[in-house]
Parts: C-alpha cells; structure tokens; sequence
C-alpha cells in the first residue's frame, strides 16, 4: 500500500521510512534549544533543591502541607526514583503521608521548569489548564490517597 | 485538516538564551552552585539521549504507519472510549521526562490528537511501570496500589473536564 485516497479522491503520498525519520530528526533538532533551556533548569534544581531544603519547609499541619508538597514537587526536577527518594526520606523525617503523596505525584506531573517549553508547544491556553487541573487534582489525590491508606492500615 | 510543512525554525532561543544568561552570572557571581548544576545537566541529557533516540524513531515509524486519517479515528474527535484507554496505556508506559515527548505530541496534534487525550497521556506518566518495584520498596503495596487507582481515575476526569473547558 502506498498511499492513501482523500477525501476529494486524490491519491495521498505515504512518506517513506526514510522521509518520516528525517521529518521527526528535524522536528527535535527545531527543538534542541527549547530542550537544553529545560535541562540547564533541571540541572540547577537539582543543585539548590535539597532534601534539607525541602524538610524545612514543611509545617506540621496536613492541609497546608498537602499544598507545600504540591509546590515543592512541582519546583523541584528530576528523575522520579529520585522523588521517591526525597520522599521515603521525607516520610522518615516525620512528615505527613498527605504531603509526600502531594510531593512524589507533582514531582512527575507537575514542572514550573517545563512551562515555558509546553507552552511553546502546546499553546499558553492548553499549559495553563492543563497545569491547572493537574494541581488540583494532585491536592486531590494525595488526601484521597492518605485517607484511603488510614482507613485500610 | 490542513497539513502544511512548515518551514524550519529552531523554537526556544530565547528561553534557551536566556538560561544561559543565568549560567554566566552564577558563574561569575556563586561558582559553587554553577559548577555542579553544569555537571547534574550534562548528566541528564547523556541519561535522556536514548530517550529521545527512541522518540524520534517512534514518532517517525508513526507517520510511516498511522495515516493523520487513522490517527483521527484512534485518537480524534470520534475515538470514544479506545481513545481513552490508549492515552491512559501510552502514558503508563511511556518513560523518560514529559518535555522529550513534547515533538511527537506536537506532531500528532496537528494529524488530529485530542487534547483530553493529552491531559491524560501527561498526568498518567505519573505512573512508572518499570519503577513500581522501587515505589513498593519506599511505601508500599497498598499505597502504590491506591495512588495508582486515584492516578488513573484523576487523569481521565481532568481529560474529560478539559474537553468540557474547550467547548465553553
């Protein structure tokens, strides 16, 4: 099968293998800048956030907490063994379960670092409700999370 | 559906330009702190490489594969409760960071991808099928599988309110 008829009938050329690798080659390479912009970021998260850091910025009350986790996830960057890392620790330390859910679920879904970069790509108006969503639904999920967890242990 | 090529155009020099702006004057000004974060970034692009290999190859075997008129029909308007669960799957196996996906997601949005089915491809990524062994370890059985749960559940709610957002 080479290629596809349209709607108006006429015949839609399938690219290559070839062509289509090239085609996405190129579409990363436009985007190499945007990526090493996000990686520099990610880099220098990772030096000025740490565990000793994030520990104190927590405040002993669930609820603000839950909303502390939520941030801290989401400014913070790395791999997610990483998150769970800080957050195994976290949890040593004392802290709610309700803001190390909040912690290791904005640290993967959440990324003030990212911003800039999927809003070039996905638009301002789709990185805006999508983050916005994600951080509500992240509070969400972390005391629904915990409560389950209480009510089960 | 409109399937211009557009011309070549590197995105994000500013951004780019202006990280680096921030290097130079942490250099000059707490060396300490530039150094390694110099370090801890060439670190992550020689682990994200691979990944981005095998981006490129994915989105480039998809175009060869997925007509836009197939991927409307899985992943369109019209894709219905497949459509769904093939975001929810894709983005439970999906690895590596979210930002190494942005050129295929790009690339299937102008063939037609629903943007609920965006939302979430992006927030079940939260889940890492090769990294539960690990999560079990940190906190649990029981833990990882009730977060898992409340991730998936949460992820198709916001797709779906962010489809209910746009048509407003």
């Amino acid at each position: 099968m080479n290629g596809q008829k349209s709607k108006n009938g006429k015949q839609q050329k399938k690219p290559s293998l070839q062509q289509a690798l090239k085609k996405s080659s190129l579409a990363f390479w436009a985007m190499s800048p945007m990526l090493i912009g996000v990686i520099g970021l990610v880099g220098l998260f990772q030096v000025l956030v740490t565990p000793k850091v994030l520990t104190s910025i927590f405040r002993d009350n669930a609820l603000v907490d839950t909303l502390i986790g939520t941030l801290v996830g989401a400014t913070a960057s790395g791999s997610p063994v990483v998150g769970y890392m800080f957050g195994g620790e976290l949890l040593g330390q004392g802290i709610s379960l309700y803001a190390v859910s909040a912690f290791i679920l904005s640290w993967v879904t959440l990324g003030f670092v990212h911003l800039p970069a999927e809003a070039e790509v996905l638009g301002f108006s789709f990185t805006f409700y999508r983050n916005i969503l994600a951080f509500v639904f992240t509070v969400i999920i972390a005391v629904l999370t915990s409560v389950t967890i209480q009510a089960l242990i | 559906m409109k399937e211009k090529e557009k011309p070549f155009a590197f995105r994000g020099k500013f951004f780019a330009l202006l990280v680096l702006a921030v290097y130079i004057g942490l250099f000059f000004f707490d060396s300490h702190t530039a150094l390694p974060a110099l370090q801890k970034s060439a670190r992550v692009v020689l682990k994200i490489l691979p990944i981005f290999a095998v981006v490129i190859v994915f989105t480039a075997l998809l175009n060869y594969f997925l007509q836009p008129k197939q991927i409307v029909k899985h992943l369109g308007e019209e894709s219905g409760a497949k459509g769904w669960l093939v975001a929810s799957f894709a983005g439970v196996i999906s690895h590596g960071p979210m930002y190494a996906w942005y050129p295929m997601i790009e690339d299937m949005r102008s063939h037609g991808l629903r943007d609920g089915l965006i939302v979430v491809f992006f927030y079940t990524r939260a889940i890492k099928l090769p990294l539960l062994p690990i999560m079990i370890d940190y906190f649990g059985v029981i833990f990882t599988l009730v977060l898992s749960f409340y991730i998936i559940i949460g992820a198709l709610l916001q797709g779906w309110i962010f489809e209910q957002l746009e048509r407003k």
